[in-house]
């Protein structure tokens, strides 16, 4: 295990939240035959295998040149999980052609996938992280709840971790002096190398999330305070933790409109509903078509996804 | 409060971007994600928003494929020519010497050393070649470390071959040597620190036992003079072999300057050669011998392949003996049986006439270490080693009920040991899962028919089971066999063969799947641990139920988190 780990060992699976995996941009691939290929999050999982769950989204199966294969997603309390089945993996069509056949009379369906990394790079260099399962099996609620604290506890590892490593010099020495555990060590130097520096405080709001769905706690409400787990010392201010961010439910809304114009008063309202202010709804666009240049403004008034 | 009313909001969002859905139906899918995957609304908009529209799937572009590289890729240094260039081989990193050197004029930073081949196995497997670093790869090939290198070439000269590591040359780092380089200078390490490098170290200790021995020519050609002993600080012990006559006696301080060090099996050990200086050494404060056989007891937990001198205290759990014939004709006896410890249980052999009673304490005072079956066999030769105590040294181990808890990442860490209990979520089932057909002869199993020793055989039939257990962090395989199998499925073998035999094998494998992926499973049995990796072989197991209420209570204490 951890580090390198021994020849030909077999990966672990990381029990990893959507949102942790699906924001890696950094991919480490293995130079000879049998290397194994890695995704780092920014908290250092160095991501080969990893075992996910979630209430199944979305389930079909496609025809490529190949031959059949599966896509489907997985919702947790963070993100969604891409996950596909290929057409050189036959062993497992008979499951996912059973998967299929579940998802669609509409039942709300648990599932448990184990996988390995896969990841595409877009033409602007865009990194996209998905699974391609290895196996997965429906699960009852008790499970799922039970795999939720399991990637709390993981994730949370990661952020302590995460915090021991700020200001600490990038060498071996100092990062295990700091107390960072082995199987996280190379991860997080080269996260620490490739990522700029991030606000913690998204993870801790699904970590909670989690925590009180596990409990059976889903109606209360989420003031909350964690320990010095991970808490940096000078973090930029903290976002209002109970809201979906505003920049995720525009971009959202016009990716999911299929290139339609979205008009700006829809945007505003869509993000007062997921919870925000008017004043950060209407910053988050101006930041969106300004700054960050993510959407644009063909016409005055109505927004789309920059192409 | 119906659907609607609840995730009026929501749906007013919904109704915006989708205005031909139903708001009964919209509100029912906000309704199924808070229930059934305990997502709330504001979180499931996006999600809801999207299946009521047509979905946009994302075309992903095939991966480009890497080129190949022309290259000669070996396992061991035999298989290289003269003139081999581009050469990936994979091998251990023994010593890395830097010096500077005048090449055509030019002051040049070079190093040489000694690298070994087929480096996941025992340094006794290996065969060791020069090598020099013309492309300072100082960094990565640190001594203890297993490297690849591609791009290197074979240097022959004087009829000696050995490898050029060059600047185009990679170097991928498989295994980190156990932590840095061994100091160059005259600093003396400590012997904790010693064990943990292979290549050249000074240490001082003081010698705990020295025995003359002789090794046998393989070829029959002789015997070669040795002498075995123990050397030992503060900080542990450390085995010695000397080629060379070594006049220190038990007691003396010494310190040893230029010794190598080198695995023999699992066991790190320093060998003194013609080249190695050994000089009485004065130090008051150093612990007399005393005070360090004390540190020096070991328990099951500790025991490796290949140790020696081992002082531990034992509770025998039973004793039996046996008689057979040995090569040279004459009839010999063995004499074995399981002990145990607050650490474990293992096996002890004694090839001397000694004869505990189940429940016995005992001490043994020299005792070696081989394995038997993939765990550690603790072995006496003669009856001066052990030593029955009196009064036991703990309170009585019961052995019908003596399991070791060892959490996943710890027996994967560890040596191989028996008696143990680990938990984690099986992450696959592996193939030959289920009924198997053996090899009358050896027990391996028949693949189409036929072993891989024996050739086609009319096999015998076996039930076993093989997962993959995973805690996250590590991981290990998983052997049940016919008994532990049949427990743990409810049935008996010929109730598992007619049950294949009825819904086919595809169909017994996938119930399988649907019982143990992603379940937890807490698994009693013994461990092996080897450079590949750990296999649990189970006596049995069982699915733990999720707690997910006192779970989550217990993470949420570890990290301090409150709701």
């Amino acid at each position: 295990m951890s580090e390198s780990g021994s020849r030909r060992g077999r990966q672990s699976a990381i029990r990893i939240f959507a949102q942790e995996y699906s924001e890696s941009s950094l991919i480490e691939r293995g130079v000879g035959e049998y290397d194994p290929s890695f995704v780092i999050t920014k908290l250092g999982a160095k991501v080969n295998r990893c075992l996910v769950c979630g209430g199944l989204e979305r389930m079909e199966r496609r025809d490529g040149d190949s031959g059949p294969f599966y896509r489907g997603q997985i919702r947790d309390p963070s993100g969604t999980h891409y996950f596909d089945v290929a057409p050189f993996q036959p062993e497992l069509h008979p499951d996912a052609e059973e998967l299929l056949a579940r998802f669609e009379t509409g039942d709300s369906i648990l599932v448990s996938i184990v996988g390995r990394q896969k990841s595409n790079e877009s033409e602007d260099g865009g990194i996209f992280t998905s699974i391609r399962a290895e196996s997965f099996t429906e699960i009852d609620l008790e499970a799922y709840k039970s795999w939720m604290v399991e990637a709390a506890d993981a994730t949370l590892r990661r952020l302590d971790a995460y915090s021991a490593s700020q200001g600490v010099e990038l060498t071996k020495e100092s990062f295990r002096d700091a107390g960072i555990p082995d199987d996280l060590l190379t991860g997080l130097m080269k996260s620490r190398e490739h990522y700029s520096e991030f606000d913690t405080e998204a993870y801790k709001v699904w970590i909670l999330k989690a925590f009180s769905r596990a409990l059976g706690r889903a109606e209360e409400s989420l003031e909350v305070t964690i320990g010095n787990v991970s808490e940096p010392e000078e973090g930029p201010p903290k976002q209002a933790t109970d809201s979906a961010d505003p920049r995720d439910v525009i971009l959202g809304i016009l990716a999911s409109n299929g290139g339609d114009l979205v008009e700006y008063d829809a945007l505003v309202g869509a993000c007062i509903s997921a919870g925000s202010s008017r004043e950060e709804a209407e910053d988050t666009i101006e930041n969106l078509k300004d700054v960050s240049m993510e959407i644009s403004e063909p016409r005055f008034g109505f927004f789309s996804v920059s192409s | 409060m119906s659907d609607q009313t609840t995730y009026a909001n929501q749906i007013a969002v919904v109704k915006q971007e989708c205005p031909d859905a139903d708001e009964g139906e919209i509100g029912k899918e906000f309704a199924r994600y808070e229930k059934d995957f305990l997502i709330p609304p504001e979180d499931a908009l996006r999600s809801v928003i999207r299946k009521f529209q047509a979905a946009t799937g994302v075309e992903i572009a095939p991966n480009t494929s890497t080129p190949v590289r022309a290259e000669k890729k070996v396992q061991r240094f035999s298989e290289l020519g003269a003139d081999d260039r581009n050469v990936a081989i994979e091998v251990a990193v023994v010593s890395y010497t830097p010096r500077t050197q005048m090449v055509r004029g030019e002051e040049k930073q070079i190093a040489f050393g000694w690298i070994e081949d087929n480096p996941w196995e025992a340094s006794s497997e290996r065969v060791r070649w020069d090598y020099k670093d013309w492309g300072n790869k100082g960094e990565t090939m640190i001594p203890g470390s297993v490297v690849r290198l591609e791009g290197a070439s074979v240097n022959e000269w004087n009829d000696k071959r050995s490898i050029n590591v060059n600047r185009t040359t990679r170097v991928t780092v498989l295994k980190e040597g156990g932590g840095s380089a061994p100091p160059t200078g005259n600093e003396p390490l400590s012997i904790a620190r010693a064990s943990e490098v292979e290549g050249f170290v000074n240490v001082v200790g003081r010698v705990l036992s020295a025995k003359p021995d002789v090794i046998v020519r393989k070829d029959g050609s002789g015997e070669i003079p040795i002498v075995r002993g123990k050397i030992s600080d503060s900080s542990g012990s450390i085995g010695f072999l000397s080629w060379k006559d070594f006049e220190h006696k038990v007691g003396s301080l010494v310190k040893i300057v230029g010794a190598s060090v080198r695995k023999f099996r699992e066991t790190p050990e320093i060998q003194i050669n013609d080249g190695t200086v050994i000089e009485t050494y004065h130090d008051t404060a150093f612990p007399d011998v005393s005070e360090l056989v004390e540190s020096e007891k070991v328990s099951i937990a500790d025991l490796r392949n290949g140790m020696r001198e081992i002082s531990i205290t034992l509770q025998v759990e039973s004793w039996a003996q046996r008689t057979f014939e040995s090569q040279d004709g004459s009839s010999k006896t063995v004499r074995s049986g399981d002990v145990m410890d607050p650490t474990g249980r293992c096996r002890l052999t004694a090839w001397c006439e000694f004869d505990p009673k189940p429940g016995d304490s005992i001490r043994i005072e020299g005792g070696r270490v081989q394995f038997w079956q993939g765990s550690p066999d603790l072995v006496i030769d003669n009856l001066d080693q052990v030593s029955s105590l009196s009064d036991a040294p703990w309170e009585k181990i019961d052995p019908e009920n003596h399991w070791v808890e060892v959490d996943l990442t710890s027996v994967t860490q560890g040596g191989s040991r028996r008696g143990i209990s680990t938990a984690g979520t099986i992450v696959a089932i592996n193939s030959g899962s289920g009924i198997i057909e053996r090899c009358p002869d050896c027990r391996r199993m028949l693949r189409d028919g036929s072993c891989s020793e024996h050739g086609p055989q009319r096999g015998e039939e076996d039930l076993r089971l093989r997962f993959v257990l995973d805690n996250g962090v590590a991981n290990a395989n998983l052997f049940l066999g016919k008994e532990p199998a049949e427990e743990f499925l409810g049935m008996s073998m010929e109730e598992v063969k007619s049950e294949i035999s009825n819904i086919g094998r595809e169909v017994f494998v996938s119930n399988l799947k649907g019982r143990v992926l992603a379940r937890k499973m807490l698994v009693h049995g013994r461990c092996s641990v080897d450079g590949q990796g750990a296999m649990l072989f189970a006596d049995r197991v069982e699915i733990v139920d999720p707690k997910p209420a006192e779970e989550a209570k217990e993470v949420m204490e570890r990290w301090e988190v409150v709701l």
